[in-house]
């Protein structure tokens, strides 16, 4: 056969496939992904423990004194939920790598930036969702003033995507190698402490009556900025790692 | 144009042109940092607040200058690699990103020698320090990332597209820690005034210190990379050349 004659088969296939739109395989990859951690409830429940575990900590390792708790509460929520974020993200890409199902997502004619932001959402559905959920109770238990339960919990909603969305770039960066928890560490944790920074800075804000527009907005901002160019980042990531 | 761009690509070309550079390189080094460091350490009044301790802005600031100069170099050079798959380019980032820990360093370093008389303290969670140490982190990162890859054509993707990602982000670190928390005195604009406390007895001595430290960066950065060159190209013909040379 002449390379010409094969190479449109080759399109005519392609545009076959292509028929499957976007959006449906953006959606089927999001329902593929729930249901893999529906069906392994460890996943869905050890980033949570984490999180609860390592709050517990700071109590026991800094002070019980209410005034001191009061103090530190909203940082200790926040650095807790970035660790946690950080655990959970190794179930991101490596399951799929290994099965090869990512060679399959990279080998797809629909734009990889989609199936990877579905994979994003996924994860942080998993892993930041529960997390946010639990915040206000664990801000109870630090004594955090009342006023700052919505504040938390809406910067944490606002900034966790943009944990899973830095976050899998380093993923994406690492997934072919064999011992990668730290060096995960290593790359994302820096990415991630502006939201870090403006989250915590928000709660305590909260306490002094300072406006939080500014802090929601920049948190928002980098969101923003995040979906579009993280999974892109990611895609072509996942591009060099598993080639 | 294109062939010019390809020549540049070319290690060997980069190799005997550098290797003519060197010399020149080292010969201004050494003058503008014996002059710069003479006049910074002996000449230059002493601030009527800080007496002699303020001697060490004249390396601390080059040297943190040269710092904020190495992610936007890794950045391009990463952008290179991807783009045209240039070799010499990831030499350069990979050679850039070790150096740039370094420099980093230094510049944390002298900082928190200058800040022990002057603040009172070798540490605070001033801004400028804070971004300063994110970025040591993100440097690292990226050193840890090279080592972690075997492929060397990997790792070069690998981490042209992490300093990417890092250059975009040190602007946004920068801005969201400096709206955090802020000690550290801002840039002072330069006068011509001599009345001035920053007149250009203080600042000339500074230009020629940059000029003497950027010229230090550049010529560890040639030397590392000619030193990339020769093992990556250790198999080439001109190579082997050069080393058969070398034993004679």
């Amino acid at each position: 056969m002449s390379e010409q004659s094969m190479t449109v088969q080759r399109s005519s296939v392609a545009r076959q496939q292509a028929q499957v739109s976007t959006f449906a395989a953006f959606r089927a990859t999001l329902r593929r992904d729930l249901l893999i951690a529906l069906k392994r409830r460890n996943d869905l429940l050890n980033p949570l423990m984490f999180f609860l575990i390592v709050v517990s900590l700071f109590p026991l390792g800094v002070s019980s004194d209410p005034n001191e708790l009061t103090r530190i509460a909203a940082g200790t929520v926040w650095v807790s939920a970035l660790l946690a974020s950080m655990l959970s993200l190794d179930n991101l890409f490596r399951a799929d790598y290994e099965d090869g199902s990512l060679e399959q997502l990279l080998l797809s004619p629909q734009p990889l930036y989609f199936m990877v932001l579905a994979k994003n959402i996924s994860h942080w559905l998993i892993s930041g969702l529960p997390v946010v959920l639990l915040s206000p109770l664990l801000a109870y238990m630090l004594y955090l003033p009342a006023d700052a339960y919505w504040t938390l919990l809406f910067t944490l909603l606002l900034g966790t995507p943009v944990l899973s969305l830095f976050g899998s770039i380093g993923v994406a960066l690492t997934v072919g190698l064999g011992s990668r928890g730290l060096i995960l560490a290593v790359i994302v944790l820096p990415l991630t402490m502006p939201v870090l920074i403006i989250g915590a800075k928000a709660v305590a804000d909260v306490s002094l009556g300072l406006p939080l527009g500014m802090h929601y907005a920049l948190l928002g901002a980098i969101l923003a900025m995040s979906l579009s160019l993280a999974p892109l980042a990611s895609a072509a990531a996942l591009k060099i790692s598993v080639n | 144009m294109w062939l010019w761009f390809s020549k540049l690509g070319s290690p060997k070309w980069f190799y005997d042109l550098s290797g003519k550079w060197l010399p020149w390189l080292v010969a201004f080094m050494v003058v503008t940092m014996t002059v710069g460091l003479l006049w910074a350490l002996l000449f230059v009044p002493e601030d009527y607040q800080q007496s002699f301790t303020n001697r060490i802005f004249y390396v601390h600031v080059p040297v943190a200058s040269i710092s904020l100069a190495v992610f936007p170099l890794m950045a391009i050079a990463g952008a290179i690699t991807l783009v045209w798959k240039m070799k010499l380019a990831d030499m350069v980032a990979k050679c850039a990103a070790p150096i740039g820990v370094w420099f980093t360093g230094v510049a944390l370093a002298t900082g928190a020698i200058w800040g022990e008389p002057m603040w009172g303290t070798w540490w605070v969670w001033d801004a400028r320090l804070t971004s300063m140490l994110l970025q040591f982190f993100l440097l690292i990162g990226v050193v840890a990332l090279r080592s972690a890859i075997e492929s060397p054509d990997a790792a070069a993707r690998a981490c042209a597209l992490l300093s990417i990602v890092g250059a975009i982000n040190v602007p946004i670190i920068k801005y969201s820690v400096e709206w955090w928390n802020t000690l550290h005195q801002p840039s002072t604009p330069l006068t011509m005034d001599s009345n001035s406390a920053n007149g250009p007895e203080i600042w000339v001595p500074l230009l020629i210190m940059i000029a003497a430290v950027y010229c230090f960066f550049v010529i560890s950065l040639i030397l590392s990379t000619r030193n990339e060159i020769l093992q990556r190209e250790r198999r080439s013909q001109w190579v082997m050349d050069i080393i058969a040379s070398e034993r004679v």
